[in-house]
């Protein structure tokens, strides 16, 4: 278990703080202090760098490029439904 | 308003606007880490660039009621059509394969144009196209599937849950990120394929998308309170999950092992 409580009393409530804090859920306040304790805690900093890490690599991954066709054809789809609309 | 404004406001401040993601520093080795400060922040993104043209049209303020079919087509095509990869990598997450990320995408654009007359211009456009791709991919697509999905919150195996839930993160070390680090693609794609749905899309809409709790609320129709707890469970999940992959494919990842991994490296010097 964590040895520091600076940012909660358990694991789950540091990492909520810390999710929080990436989210950009809290308010200016509550960042200067987080900011500040990741300053001077590696424990609670090892966990932010862990979760930083894990997002890039999750945006990295799962960035893809639609096939070529599919603009068309949606395209395609939306002139042929127009006359519909007018 | 929410508490959200100033947040936003203060990563500006802390960040700046410089969005590119930045490899951590191995942080926890140095005497004074070097925090990447909050770069892959999704929320400093500026909410959708074009946000503000959208009430505008040829330099004219928009009258959605005045519109034409054919003005609001062209309209559509200028707004919407900019979104076709993002909303299809989304898909990917739902649909698991190509064609049926297509037809899900495909369907999702057919009846967001439809509905465009009642899309608010200067609202979110990218939430509320998320959203039409959510309910399509729910009404649609998850009926059809007959495969048992393992990834169904009904589904859940408590050894799984139980699991995320006791998992000490204090065991990882900066070590840890450097072998989660090292995965590649498809192993990324496959942990988050591999946690249940509503956890697995509230992780993408939050991490990969940058949607605010609020706007993922919206998109998948929950509470907030919900959407908060399906990112902590579902972001603990993946870390489990690359953890475990990070091992089988015997990075020196976890626990208090840092230094025995650095003396087999040693070792294989040799």
């Amino acid at each position: 278990m964590s040895d520091c409580q600076g940012l909660g009393d358990c694991d789950d409530a540091r990492m909520q703080r810390i999710y929080e804090y990436l989210d950009g859920a809290l308010t200016r306040e509550d960042i200067a202090e987080i900011k500040d304790h990741l300053d001077s805690c590696p424990e609670c900093l090892e966990q932010y760098d862990l979760e930083c890490v894990i997002r890039v690599m999750v945006k990295r991954s799962c960035t893809e490029a639609a096939p070529e066709n599919l603009k068309n054809s949606i395209l395609d789809r939306i002139h042929s439904i127009r006359t519909v609309e007018a | 308003m929410s508490t959200m404004d100033p947040a936003v406001a203060a990563m500006h401040e802390v960040a700046g606007n410089d969005a590119t993601p930045t490899k951590t520093p191995d942080a926890g080795t140095s005497g004074s880490p070097e925090r990447p400060a909050v770069q892959i922040s999704p929320m400093q993104v500026p909410a959708d660039g074009p946000a503000a043209l959208e009430t505008e049209v040829d330099g004219k303020p928009l009258d959605v009621s005045t519109e034409s079919a054919e003005e609001r087509r062209v309209r559509f095509e200028r707004d919407a059509m900019q979104y076709v990869d993002q909303l299809y990598s989304a898909a990917m997450r739902m649909a698991r394969n190509p064609s049926d990320a297509e037809d899900l995408v495909q369907e999702a654009y057919t009846k967001a144009f439809s509905a465009f007359h009642q899309y608010k211009p200067g609202t979110n456009l990218k939430a509320w196209l998320y959203r039409i791709l959510t309910n399509t991919y729910i009404n649609l697509y998850r009926k059809r599937q007959r495969e048992p999905l393992q990834s169904n919150s009904d589904t859940i195996e408590d050894w799984q849950l139980a699991r995320a839930e006791s998992h000490t993160s204090s065991g990882l070390r900066s070590a840890e990120a450097e072998a989660l680090d090292h995965l590649p693609d498809s192993d990324v794609k496959r942990a988050l394929q591999s946690i249940p749905e509503e956890f697995r899309l509230a992780v993408y809409f939050a991490d990969v998308e940058g949607f605010a709790y609020k706007e993922i609320s919206d998109i998948m129709n929950t509470p907030i309170g919900t959407v908060m707890s399906r990112l902590h469970r579902g972001r603990k999940m993946l870390r489990d999950m690359l953890a475990d992959y990070a091992a089988e494919r015997g990075f020196r990842a976890a626990t208090e092992s840092g230094a025995a991994a650095d003396s087999n490296k040693q070792e294989n010097r040799k």
